[in-house]
């Protein structure tokens, strides 16, 4: 095997490849993209679009999807956001009880689609449409404002290009990565998206797996929702409405299959720097925002190409 | 470290199980005694999976009780069978495919240094397991890389650091070729005289004769022969004792082989690998493939029928050459079809009535012109052939799902009689059929071909190749190994296949060691 | 072959059990009407059965234009897109060029079938997931609708086009009876046509259609074309009510457009479809919001009801198969 077709198997390579270009090509088209600045906003960006990401990673990884990330990443900020506003929680409380929403909120799907035995697409949408619907009934639309200080300032400040807000996504992606490969549930997780009956054979809880990816699912909205009222400086009832393309986007286009079993960590996160250089790339090249969401559909749509075409050359070869 | 477990004895005892309106089992019994093959056999519907379920503590017993070495047990989930050394390999795979082999063995308790999975002793300890059985495997290979047949050393590797006593496998060679199934006897023999009990389900009887000590048979979920040492047994008993009555071997009545050639390959080779296959089939003739798994029979199938590509030589229907773009086009215009072998994932539309998985073939004749199917038209087509094949059905309103297997049959059959084909290609006919039905659909298949129609007829089932095909091809490795007139006589034909095969695997041998060589 | 004599009896009682679920739902509209009328009695004013009439008949061609596609297995996440596409092509020629109200019309229906085309060709070329296919396709789609109008509302189209979304006859709008007469199209489509047959027959179980001669793929590309022009006529009818052009309709389609189809009894799997219980579901989701609207509970709790809906649904549906499972055993041996 030739160099060159190894990294050709290396599902990341081309993403590598891509984002190489990417940088070489932005810094010479605008001198304003390695400013410290415009690092800082693309990292700072990078953040919520992550966890998002990783939130999805996981419910495809055991052969499942989640629509509802979004809805309850929306509930989950303005939970936050009023506790802490209207209630006067600190902001410790307010986290905890976020995360607690988040996790619960992951359990109704889990329990739901393991119960019902029904699809998880349908179970899903429909508790998407419940937590929007609690969040739209108690917030009318309207959002909160007043958050501690330390709480926005955390949103905001950085150490030169650094984001203080780029701390806990990084964790997480450590984390998650070290939870996949190394502990007993994280190899359980991808086992049962890789062959549930064998799973269940083997004496791997499968349904007690599901529920526990689909809760992990939640909490990690929980924390994408957290960072994102921070990063905003409000609770607004819209966060997490555009999270559903994006959310796929990553995952997808970092290589994981939507049979399950087969997801990266290092893929996933490599997306997502793609899909933030092609957003900043836009706003330096002032184009219009609407080319992003025509950009992220043909991107899809390209990654699922070229897996394609693997599959087919892996047959062949 | 774990340590391997002795073989024990496990015994099931006076077992009932019912389920809404059937008896499943009733008052079944099996002894498994360590250091023995003890075979599980039965028709389809005796009860043999249940009782496979109740081992396995998938089901719970009714009534009566299970024990091991005399003590009584009870199994609330597979986890507690197999915590109480109960370990089954499975008809399906049951591997992680993306998971490396070494872990695969390991999956249900891995071991952990501080929480975390300790890489370096699963692939110690699977290495351990895997060394019993075959070394050759390394641990580190993903399991999707591997063989059908090393798929299923890995899965005994993985029964036994269950630290498995008895070791159930169910149907454990209907994936792997004859040669591979030599293999896997060995080690069973092996670990066998290690003082391991071991229960193997299967209905080739062939192999049971060859492998076990003791036979333990169903019917109708009662037990028919209990425990009886094979030594005692025949072929004859172990089938009659099966059905419950004599085995009839089916009528074809007389062949008349003068037919005119209706379809006739020359050289041909398919985007699936087949080089220079050539064969010529008459009318009303029935011509055999036989050959082991992976011969590239059903894929030869695949591409007469236009779902794979023919990259090479000539195809000719009826003396002009054609060339055939995909399965519409094989049925509609030039009168071949196909029946699966795999009547649940492609022959049938299970959910469908018995009406339309007839007409399914005609809609697009029997519909009006502006496109419109009535039902009536489709009874008119279905009423006739479910009435000439006798399939018992309430209806033809029936879901297929609902009939028996060999009822199944018949309407695959069917719906290629109302397709009007003169060439049908019929995949293992009675695989899953009970051997009572299987007669009747060996004559069925006799009769049609009277009518006219040219059967290419593929099977693993050596009786049944004998019985049916005037003439039998045996494939190997994608191409045609020989050609045999069949004179119906079931020792000497069924010996020059076996000769035909086993001279062809020795030069696929000798082909590999070259190629080894040559790096 | 054998027929059991009291045939008659067996086939009202299994056509019974069938429609048991199509019973229900209309027994469960019929409640939530007489519920909704009692709490205010505007509800049956005939303002409001008008109301009723034109979104209902929205409903019911969204929801159709999912069934469609759930017919065989697969599902189309792009249908809001591919409707806000052809609404913004048939605003841009009719006020922009001018082109007669029919050209117009006719240019946004062929949008529509040329976008769900686009869907099944894809899929049927890259043998990937419509989920997926048509989760791309859509962020595709309305990026490219966005790009090129600017997100402009194209409010000076023809008055013929809100005047026909006013128009009644008696208390109905003359939209409930176009989509009713797709209803009826779809219908015969489903229960008398070789085509229809050919795509139940490639959601039940591709692999066997394939081999019995059927064109699956053929079928795929036009099932998804068809799911197109579907999407564009609703888009179409949305205009007609708006009585403008505007870029953010059918960005709220999605829940309504699986749940009509799924609480009629459609599967998921592909197979199997309702035109009856697929037009009674959309009733079902027309009726919460109008009663909702009318008792001032206010729209904002409306997604919360339309969840929970789905999620009852579901389950029900979920026992009734398991009822029905254990009373097939109990007739089968």
């Amino acid at each position: 095997m030739t160099v060159a077709r190894h990294l050709m198997a290396k599902e990341w390579s081309a993403l590598g490849a891509s984002i190489l270009a990417g940088l070489v090509v932005l810094s010479l088209m605008s001198p304003a993209f390695l400013t410290e600045f415009n690092l800082y906003v693309m990292l700072r960006s990078f953040c919520v679009v992550l966890v998002v990401a990783f939130a999805q990673m996981l419910t495809l990884g055991v052969g499942q999807l989640n629509l509802s990330i979004g809805a309850l990443g929306g509930l989950v900020a303005i939970a936050v956001g009023g506790v802490m506003e209207k209630l006067g929680f600190p902001i410790g409380l307010a986290v905890v009880l976020g995360l607690l929403i988040g996790a619960g909120g992951g359990l109704a799907n889990g329990l739901l689609t393991v119960r019902t035995g029904i699809n998880g697409f349908i179970i899903t949408l429909a508790t998407a449409s419940v937590f929007a619907g609690i969040n739209l009934g108690v917030t009318r639309s309207i959002p909160f404002y007043n958050l501690p200080p330390a709480f926005v300032a955390f949103g905001t400040e950085r150490f030169f290009a650094v984001p203080y807000l780029l701390a806990p996504p990084l964790v997480v992606a450590a984390a998650l990565g070290f939870f996949l490969a190394r502990t007993v549930p994280g190899r359980y997780l991808l086992a049962v998206g890789g062959n549930p009956q064998a799973a269940e054979l083997s004496g791997i809880p499968r349904d007690r797996t599901i529920v526990f990816a689909h809760t992990l699912s939640g909490l990690l909205a929980a924390v994408a929702a957290i960072l994102a009222v921070a990063q905003l400086g409000s609770a607004q009832p819209t966060i997490g409405a555009d999270w559903l393309i994006i959310s796929f986007a990553a995952p997808i286009i970092g290589g994981a299959a939507l049979t399950g079993g087969h997801i990266s960590v290092a893929a996933t996160s490599l997306a997502v720097v793609l899909i933030v250089l092609i957003q900043n790339g836009m706003v330096l090249a002032k184009v219009d925002p609407y080319w992003v969401q025509f950009l992220l559909g043909a991107l899809i749509l390209a990654a699922v190409g070229l897996n394609r075409l693997r599959a087919v050359h892996a047959e062949t070869a | 470290m774990r340590k391997l477990r002795d073989g024990m004895r496990f015994a099931v005892e006076n077992v009932r199980k019912t389920f809404p309106g059937v008896i499943a089992l009733d008052g079944v019994s099996l002894d498994i005694r360590p250091g023995e093959v003890h075979a599980l056999v039965g028709e389809n519907g005796a009860g043999k999976s249940t009782l496979i379920k109740i081992v396995t503590g998938l089901y719970r017993p009714d009534e009566g009780r299970l024990t091991i070495d005399g003590r009584e047990v009870r199994f609330a989930s597979a986890r507690e069978a197999i915590a109480a050394g109960v370990s089954a390999v499975h008809q399906e795979r049951n591997l992680i495919p993306r998971f490396s082999v070494g872990e695969n063995i390991m999956i249900e308790r891995p071991p952990t240094r501080r929480g975390l999975i300790d890489y370096r002793s699963v692939h110690a300890q699977a290495r351990r397991f895997l060394d019993m059985i075959d070394p050759s495997i390394d641990t580190r290979t993903e399991v999707r890389r591997l063989s059908v047949a090393q798929m299923q050393i890995v899965e005994i590797a993985k029964a036994l650091s269950f630290e498995a006593g008895l070791l159930l496998l169910d149907e454990p060679t209907a994936s792997i070729s004859g040669h591979e199934a030599e293999e896997l006897f060995a080690v069973l023999r092996r670990l066998k005289d290690e003082g391991k009990a071991i229960l193997f389900v299967s209905h080739k009887l062939e192999e049971v004769l060859a492998l076990s000590d003791r036979v333990t048979a169903l019917r109708d979920g009662k037990v028919a022969i209990a425990g009886e040492p094979i030594g005692r047994m025949d072929r004859g008993r172990i089938v009659s004792a099966m059905i419950g009555r004599e085995e009839r071997v089916a009528d074809i009545g007389a062949r008349d082989l003068s037919g005119e050639p209706v379809l006739e390959a020359t050289a041909i080779a398919t985007s699936l690998g087949h080089r220079n296959v050539s064969l010529t089939l008459h009318k009303g003739e029935i011509l055999g493939l036989y050959g082991l798994v992976g011969a590239g029979r059903t894929e030869l199938a695949r591409a007469l029928i236009g779902d794979a590509r023919i990259t090479a030589g000539v195809l000719r229907l009826k003396g002009s050459p054609v060339s055939i773009d995909n399965v519409s086009q094989a049925i509609r215009k030039l009168g071949i079809g196909y029946i699966s072998e795999d009547r649940k994932a492609e022959g049938l539309i299970l959910a469908h009535p018995v009406r339309s998985n007839v007409a399914i073939t005609v809609w697009r004749r029997i519909m009006s012109r502006v496109g419109l199917l009535w039902r009536r038209r489709e009874i008119e087509t279905a009423e006739p052939l479910a009435r000439k094949l006798e399939i018992r059905t309430p209806s033809l309103e029936q879901t297929v799902g609902k009939l028996s297997g060999g009822n199944q049959q018949k309407v695959s059959i069917a719906k290629w009689l109302a397709a009007g084909v003169e060439i049908l290609i019929i995949d293992e006919p009675t695989v899953g059929i009970d051997i009572k039905t299987k007669t009747a659909i060996h004559e069925l298949i006799a009769e049609i071909t009277r009518g006219g129609v040219s059967v290419l007829l593929i099977s693993s089932d050596m009786p049944e190749m004998i019985t049916l095909a005037d003439r039998i091809l045996v494939m190997r490795n994608f191409s045609i190994a020989g050609l045999i007139e069949n004179n119906r006589r079931y020792e000497p034909m069924s010996r020059e296949i076996m000769s035909l095969i086993h001279g062809v695997a020795a030069g696929e041998d000798a082909d590999a060691m070259r190629e080894a060589a040559n790096g | 072959m054998t027929r059991s004599v009291p045939a008659g009896v067996e086939s009202f009682r299994s056509w019974l059990l069938e429609q048991s679920n199509l019973l229900s739902l209309a027994a469960i509209v019929g409640l939530l009407w007489a519920v909704f009328t009692a709490l205010a009695p505007g509800f049956v004013s005939s303002f409001n059965l008008f109301a009723i009439s034109r979104s209902v008949a929205i409903d019911i061609v969204i929801a159709f234009s999912t069934m469609v596609v759930l017919a065989t297995g697969g599902m189309n996440l792009a249908i809001g897109s591919i409707g806000v596409c052809s609404v913004m092509l048939v605003g841009y020629l009719m006020q922009a060029h001018g082109l007669p109200v029919p050209l117009a019309l006719a240019a946004g229906l062929v949008l529509g079938a040329l976008l769900g085309f686009a869907n099944g060709a894809t899929i049927v070329l890259t043998g990937v997931n419509s989920f997926i296919i048509t989760l791309a396709s859509a962020s595709l789609f309305a990026g490219g609708m966005l790009i090129l109008t600017k997100a402009t509302i194209y409010n000076g189209i023809p008055r013929e086009i809100a005047s026909f979304g006013r128009m009644r006859w008696g208390f109905v709008s003359p939209l409930l009876l176009i989509a009713l007469a797709i209803g009826a199209w779809l219908l015969v489509l489903f229960r008398y046509t070789a085509l229809g047959r050919e795509i139940l027959a490639s959601g039940a179980n591709p692999r066997a259609a394939e081999l019995s001669g059927v064109p699956v793929g053929r079928v795929t590309v036009i099932v998804h074309a068809l799911s197109g022009l579907l999407a564009a006529s609703a888009g179409l009818m949305v205009m007609t009510w708006l009585g403008a052009a505007m870029p953010s309709v059918g960005q709220d389609w999605l829940l309504p457009s699986f749940l009509a189809p799924v609480l009629g009894g459609t599967l998921l799997a592909g197979g199997m479809v309702s035109v009856v219980g697929t037009v009674l579901g959309a009733l079902l989701v027309t009726t919460i919001r109008s009663g909702l609207l009318i008792l001032q509970v206010g729209n904002f709790w409306l997604q919360l009801f339309l969840g929970l809906v789905l999620l009852v649904a579901v389950m029900l549906d979920r026992y009734r198969g398991l009822y029905a499972e254990r009373r097939g055993l109990e007739r089968s041996p």
